[in-house]
């Protein structure tokens, strides 16, 4: 285990701890909702976490770098923030994906505009938004998720 | 439908690439392998981390006093009401959508559009749990580099927003307080939850992920379990409609 997970750990073990000294009714029924929640998620998780050995098998290393690497970083960040937009996978599940994407060798600047426009950026909810916050509300949030998902991602590429 | 048909319709992905195995395992196994091989890191990452990312969701659905965050976001706009709004998205669980009637209810109580636009993007990209599972696979410098990109960002948007849209232009429903209206839940925000099962099972069930209202109930004949159904949704999905 890692230094950062184990950390994450020892923080939220001692809060759970005295949650349960403190009430333990309230914590146990705040579970069980955060257990509900994520056993919605459970099928797809398992799914992408099975995805990912295929894609690493099928597609090696440097066929990754070769085109998520180096090459044309522009152009694929574009492509990359189109296609987060467009998908609507939870967060939870796209960084272990991403993360192996990286670890293969991807650039970074593609993959940060793809987290950020995933969880920004919504077409399939887009209808769903109109109808709650207005037309104009929703193009301008959307539109500007979606530049400053690109800008956030230069810079990334940029300090990192 | 039989069950059997329902949870591969729920699971389409998961099956997809349980076929895929299934038929790679035949043709060629040792790519097959090979494949389980590459996911079994990742498989254990995942059962490391999803036990406290789980623990600290709850953790903090129970003792942030998200009530009275919101109560204060409602009064006042401005830098206050900005902070408030960013920390409500931080510590919201899930999806964005499921942001949306919750803004609509604080715009209703008072709060401005940069608030509702700090709420969303926060609630969509910066959720506590979500850093932690970030930092896990892509590394806490990552995370915290991205975290500050995305945090200065947001509340430029918030700005421009705010200068872009004004609150006229957002349409404002008008939830009827006639004691006529039915009992109903908005399904493309119920994110499956099973709070409303749990509180009222008289009045809920869930299927196929998704909360239902069993019997008609008007306003009306609202009782208390019904009250704290509504209160506690975490995505403010249930409410009354004629």
């Amino acid at each position: 285990m890692d230094i950062f997970t184990i950390i994450l750990w020892v923080i939220t073990g001692s809060w759970f701890i005295w949650s349960i000294i403190k009430d333990k009714k309230r914590t146990l029924n705040s579970i069980k909702m955060s257990k509900g929640l994520m056993g919605n998620m459970m099928g797809e998780i398992i799914g992408i976490l099975f995805l990912i050995g295929l894609i690493l098998t099928f597609i090696p290393p440097d066929t990754i770098k070769q085109y998520m690497g180096n090459s044309n970083a522009f152009i694929s960040t574009i492509v990359s923030a189109f296609v987060g937009s467009m998908t609507l996978i939870p967060a939870f599940v796209a960084f272990p994906l991403v993360g192996s994407l990286v670890k293969a060798g991807a650039n970074i600047v593609p993959v940060v505009a793809f987290l950020t426009t995933l969880t920004m950026v919504g077409v399939v909810t887009f209808p769903l938004e109109k109808r709650e916050f207005g037309l104009r509300f929703t193009i301008a949030r959307n539109s500007l998720s979606f530049i400053f998902a690109i800008i956030i991602a230069l810079l990334m590429g940029v300090v990192m | 439908m039989s069950s059997i048909e329902q949870k591969l319709k729920n699971n389409r992905l998961l099956s997809l690439v349980i076929v895929t195995y299934i038929v790679l395992g035949i043709l060629m196994p040792g790519k097959a392998l090979q494949s389980l091989n590459n996911s079994l890191y990742y498989i254990k990452e995942m059962l490391i981390i999803m036990p406290v990312i789980l623990l600290l969701t709850s953790l903090i659905e129970a003792w942030v006093p998200k009530k009275s965050i919101e109560k204060a976001l409602g009064e006042g706009s401005g830098f206050k009401g900005s902070i408030f709004s960013f920390l409500l998205g931080s510590f919201s669980a899930g999806p964005i959508y499921a942001a949306f009637p919750v803004c609509k209810m604080l715009l209703k109580k008072g709060a401005s559009v940069s608030s509702i636009v700090i709420m969303l993007s926060t609630w969509a990209v910066i959720k506590i749990p979500m850093l932690a599972n970030e930092a896990k696979f892509l590394g806490p410098k990552f995370m915290a580099i991205r975290w500050i990109f995305t945090t200065i960002s947001i509340f430029i948007m918030a700005y421009i927003i705010s200068r872009l849209v004004k609150k006229e232009d957002i349409p404002s429903d008008d939830t009827l307080n006639n004691e006529e209206t039915i009992l109903h839940i908005n399904e493309q925000c119920c994110i499956g939850c099973g709070i409303c099962n749990k509180i009222s099972p008289d009045n809920f069930i869930i299927e196929n992920r998704k909360a239902q209202v069993i019997k008609k109930v008007v306003k009306s004949e609202e009782n208390e379990n019904i009250k704290t159904a509504i209160d506690k949704c975490p995505a403010k999905a249930i409410g009354y409609k004629d």
